[in-house]
């Protein structure tokens, strides 16, 4: 029922308790009943204030199925209690859980194929929907960054604030420790296309060049989308330059000296 | 071309036209303001005087002083003894009264307001309309979507509901003709809609026949001695002239200004408004209603309070019988108003019988006012004008998405607010007096009051038995049937044919039966077996090429409106009605009601003859001819669901009535109940179990659907935690607590490790 809410006793807020029927439908947990996941504590009415032990616990139905994963749920696990968010003692994050970033009513991980921009901004979502007042006009926040607005639309959060080295996208590291070195991405060999673009198909990162990178890929990253041939030609037009006008100058000096002396 | 420009340009020609011009729109206007009201009043057979009210004297200067002194201080003991109600003991009270009474601050904000502005305005006489409008020309309007304006008061007045009982075009619920048209939809032709006009299962509800009567009873208690009686519409209406505002039913024209100082202001602004004042008279020209028009009235206006606006309305809610009906306490110093005593709803607005009512709210709390335009909310079915249709009246807007907060099922309970409205639990019953089949064509001698009165075949106000549950959108049909349909698009569900045109539970169907044996008595034509089936089946009275036709008509040009917005259940008061029909004018769902004439009605019972007599008014016979045939009559039938437009056989030839048949309308009425709320709603129970209030299947649900909603494993938990631990069922249980939702919760309080 979508009136199904009730209001917080202490903050006077609506707390909507009701599922969107169309957006579990197309979540990954679609084809669940209710009572799948809510097994113990859904069983009656009136359910208990807190879920019983077993129930929503994400590894436990999890654990067997790693086979289509590239890790598995069991790293998943180590890698979100290694996390800011699992290791913070700021009370913001007591209570931590799988479900406060992943609903499971909603969630659907992203698929190989989907145009990168929505996917960025479907992750990202997931982090604003705490961190929102980092992106408010007035914030302060990545002003280190050059082209801060263009970075947050085409990178996602979690692509600089985890470990670039094991991929770990559920180790969330804090601020200091997160990446600030560009050459990360902005390189011929960037963690970047590993992570963020291994959505992309097959076929698309298996193109190189300037002309694949910039146009398939759907963006175009200064310092990785480069092309070797053209890196060269341009250096030796630059090195051609450099002679010419060194040749110039000598040429001006020769003439000057020889109109002097006559 | 050209030359003729020129010879017109010439300064002499020119003012020559200007003069034709000038004098051409003169006479149209002459024509307009004096030759066409006289015209139309003649057309209608109206009658227009200066209004003159006996209470209305002028006071001395002295007396005007004694009274605002009596009414300062009834108003600031009234004031005191509210706030130092709580305490206990009589003493310290009356000393604590005492003691506000001669508070300085306590005096000056409880003196009537406008005690200081007569005085000063040596006003010593209230002369109606005209003394108000000295100060009040114009008012500022707040509008609701925040919008402010100034308008001009009378015309506000004027032009409102409260006083011609006829929204503008365009107005009007969403309500939709049987031939599947919105009425006055936006690009048909507007016809005047209203209590005016309106054809309802109240015969004399067309206020043009049933104004103002005077009635010679003969009660039980004075032997036989005449006692003049009031009744009719105009009792409830602020027009105070010899008949409603019929001039607002054409495109042009305006309400005569005599007419319009018959407005009565103080019924709604006053707080001494005395009802005893208000009761028919006879003057030269006819007969009117009186009004308070005394200086007490006058000097204790304000903005209209609950009290105000139960002076009238009290009538269609808890009913003139209604025992906290204050305005029935006062029934008129002489020709006293007869009291109706079956409840047209039944759901009172008092502090005894509504939530909202004993909380202290006032109606306008919710019906916010834009000036003198008062707005009903966007639902309704009842076919009655409406100043603000698009103005919402409703539960929410107070008590939000999330109303239920005290127990501990009220994220459950707030969940059934998708489907249930908030009246279908919390209004649990209605006045016993609730009428649901009235017969108008065989009165009953009413010994106490001494006069025929309708027999009312079957009141109840029990669930399922004056009231029922519908579907309910918003839309309404012509003659009041709600529509709606369950969300899963049911075809199965069908009020029309089921719901609103079958009475099968047997208990009704056993009293109609005793009342029309009781009936057998005074009129032994009465065939018992066939005014049962009549009264409990009406569609038994159509043919069965008309069944065909309503269920064609139903399935094409209703189906669509009903399967329209959101539906939810919604409680409805059921109503059915045996009257005169013109049977020329029949279609699927009824024919052309007749009015009675409320005098020949009352003192003879020869409901044949009161017909006649209500059809013999002038404005009944033009019903009947071309002209308003073409103007209204032929939309309105269509709307009625009757092809062929407006037939015009006069129903009266050589004073007989010809093709008029008593009949019972073709389905009932359902009226909307929004009043009388209870604080408690309805248990769990009492729709969640196979023998609920809810007819499951009735309401489109499949088989299966209907057998879950029926045996709730919840509910039946409930039970079980309430015998065990002693508590009632509603209360039981635990608080619902997330977690699937847990994530949200966390989102929603923002935060920022930056």
């Amino acid at each position: 029922m979508p009136t199904l809410a009730y209001r917080h006793p202490e903050t006077g807020e609506i707390v909507d308790l009701s599922i969107d029927r169309d957006g579990l439908a197309h979540s990954v947990h679609g084809e669940l009943a209710c009572i799948d996941c809510h097994r113990r504590s859904y069983r009656r009415y009136p359910h208990p204030d807190r879920p019983a032990p077993g129930d929503l616990d994400c590894i436990g139905c999890h654990e067997d199925d790693d086979r289509n994963l590239s890790r598995g749920w069991v790293d998943i696990d180590a890698e979100f209690k290694r996390s800011v968010h699992a290791v913070s003692d700021s009370p913001k994050a007591a209570g931590f859980s799988c479900h406060s970033c992943h609903d499971p009513h909603r969630f659907r991980p992203a698929a190989v194929g989907e145009p990168i921009a929505q996917i960025v901004r479907n992750h990202n979502g997931v982090c604003l929907s705490c961190h929102g007042s980092l992106s408010a006009a007035s914030s302060t926040s990545h002003r280190w960054l050059p082209n801060r607005d263009a970075h947050w639309g085409s990178v996602r959060c979690v692509d600089c604030h985890t470990p670039a080295a094991d991929f770990a996208n559920h180790e969330v590291l804090p601020a200091e420790k997160s990446e600030k070195n560009c050459v990360s991405c902005h390189s011929a060999d960037p963690q970047l296309l590993a992570r963020l673009y291994r959505f992309q198909s097959e076929e698309d990162i298996a193109r190189h060049g300037l002309f694949a990178k910039a146009v398939f890929n759907e963006a175009y990253v200064v310092g990785m989308s480069k092309s070797p041939a053209l890196d060269r030609l341009s250096l030796a037009i630059m090195g051609l330059m450099v002679l010419l006008l060194a040749a110039h100058g000598l040429g001006r000096y020769l003439a000057r000296r020889a109109n002097r002396m006559a | 071309m050209n030359a003729f420009a020129k010879t017109l340009r010439t300064p002499k020609n020119a003012r020559r036209l200007l003069i034709t011009v000038a004098v051409g729109l003169l006479v149209l206007l002459m024509l307009y303001k004096v030759v066409y009201p006289i015209v139309f009043d003649a057309y209608v057979g109206q009658s227009n005087a200066p209004l003159t009210y006996a209470d209305s004297q002028p006071i001395t200067e002295d007396e005007l002083e004694a009274m605002a002194t009596e009414l300062s201080l009834s108003a600031r003991r009234a004031a005191a003894e509210a706030i130092v109600g709580q305490d206990e003991n009589a003493f310290a009270r009356r000393v604590k009264v005492e003691m506000l009474m001669n508070t300085q601050s306590f005096m000056r904000e409880h003196e009537p307001t406008h005690i200081k502005y007569f005085r000063d305005a040596n006003i010593l006489q209230y002369e109606g309309p005209k003394t108000c409008l000295q100060c009040h020309a114009t008012i500022k309007v707040r509008h609701h979507d925040g919008r402010t304006s100034e308008v001009d008061t009378l015309d506000d007045i004027v032009n409102s509901v409260h006083f011609k009982f006829q929204s503008d075009a365009g107005g009007g619920f969403s309500t939709y003709g049987y031939d599947g048209r919105q009425v006055n939809a936006e690009g048909s032709r507007p016809i005047p809609v209203g209590k005016i006009n309106r054809a309802c299962g109240i015969p004399g509800s067309f206020s043009w026949t049933g104004w103002a009567a005077l009635v010679e009873s003969r009660p039980e208690s004075t032997q036989g001695e005449v006692e003049l009686r009031s009744e009719g519409c105009g009792q409830c209406h602020i027009g105070g002239n010899y008949q409603p505002a019929t001039e607002k039913m054409m495109p042009i024209g305006d309400v005569p200004d005599v007419a319009k100082e018959g407005i009565d202001c103080l019924i709604c602004h006053s707080t001494e408004y005395d009802m005893n004042q208000r009761y028919v008279i006879r003057d030269h020209v006819g007969l009117r209603w009186n009004q308070d028009r005394t200086m007490r009235a006058a000097i204790t206006v304000g903005r209209a309070t609950t009290k105000n606006c139960l002076n009238c309305h009290q009538h269609n809610m808890g009913g003139d019988a209604y025992l906290h009906n204050e305005a029935a306490q006062a029934l008129g110093e002489q020709n006293r108003r007869l009291l109706h005593t079956g409840a047209k709803r039944g759901n009172p607005f008092s502090p005894q019988d509504d939530v909202h009512a004993a909380a202290g709210l006032q109606c306008t709390d919710c019906h916010v006012p834009e000036g003198h335009k008062i707005p009903r909310g966007r639902m309704g079915v009842d076919l009655v004008a409406n100043d603000l249709p698009d103005v919402e009246v409703s539960c929410v807007t107070c008590h939000s998405a999330a109303p239920h907060n005290r127990s501990e099922h009220k994220a459950l309970l707030n969940g059934h607010l998708d489907r249930i409205a908030c009246e279908t639990c919390h209004i649990r019953e209605l006045q016993d007096n609730n009428v649901v089949l009235r017969d108008w064509v065989h009165p009953t001698w009413d010994a106490e009051e001494g006069i025929f009165t309708p027999t009312d075949i079957y009141r109840s106000g029990a669930v399922n038995k004056g009231f029922t549950f519908l579907w309910f959108n918003g839309n309404g049909t012509f003659l009041a049937n709600a529509l709606g349909n369950n969300p899963n698009g049911s075809t199965q569900y069908d009020p029309l044919m089921q719901q609103l045109a079958r009475i099968e539970d047997p208990e009704i169907v056993a009293a109609v039966r005793e009342q029309a044996i009781a009936l057998k008595k005074t009129y032994p034509d009465i065939d018992v077996d066939a005014y049962v089936e009549a009264a409990t089946d009406p569609l038994s009275q159509l043919a069965p090429e008309q069944l065909e036709e309503r269920r064609r008509m139903l399935d094409e040009n209703l189906r669509v409106h009903m399967n329209d917005g959101k539906s939810r259940i919604y409680p409805f008061k059921l109503f059915n009605a045996m009257m005169y029909e013109d049977m020329g004018n029949q279609g699927p769902f009824g024919a052309m009601i007749l009015p009675f004439d409320y005098t020949t009605y009352y003192e003879t019972g020869d409901t044949a003859a009161s017909v006649k007599q209500a059809i013999r008014d002038p404005i009944v016979q033009r019903m009947y001819q071309e002209p308003f045939k073409l103007y209204m009559m032929d939309e309105f039938m269509a709307y009625f669901g009757v092809s062929g437009g407006w037939k015009t056989q006069y129903p009266l030839v050589d004073g007989k009535l010809e093709n008029v048949e008593p009949k019972w309308m073709r389905q009932m009425g359902s009226l909307m109940v929004n009043h009388g709320i209870q604080p408690v709603g309805r248990d769990c129970v009492e729709c969640h179990s196979p023998s609920g209030i809810l007819d499951y299947r009735a309401l489109g649900y499949s088989q299966e659907r209907a057998a879950e909603l029926e045996n709730l494993d919840i509910v039946e938990n409930l039970r079980l935690s309430a015998t065990d631990g002693g508590e009632s069922a509603s209360r039981a249980g635990q608080i619902l607590e997330i977690t699937p939702a847990g994530a949200r919760d966390i989102g929603s309080t923002a935060w920022d490790s930056h």
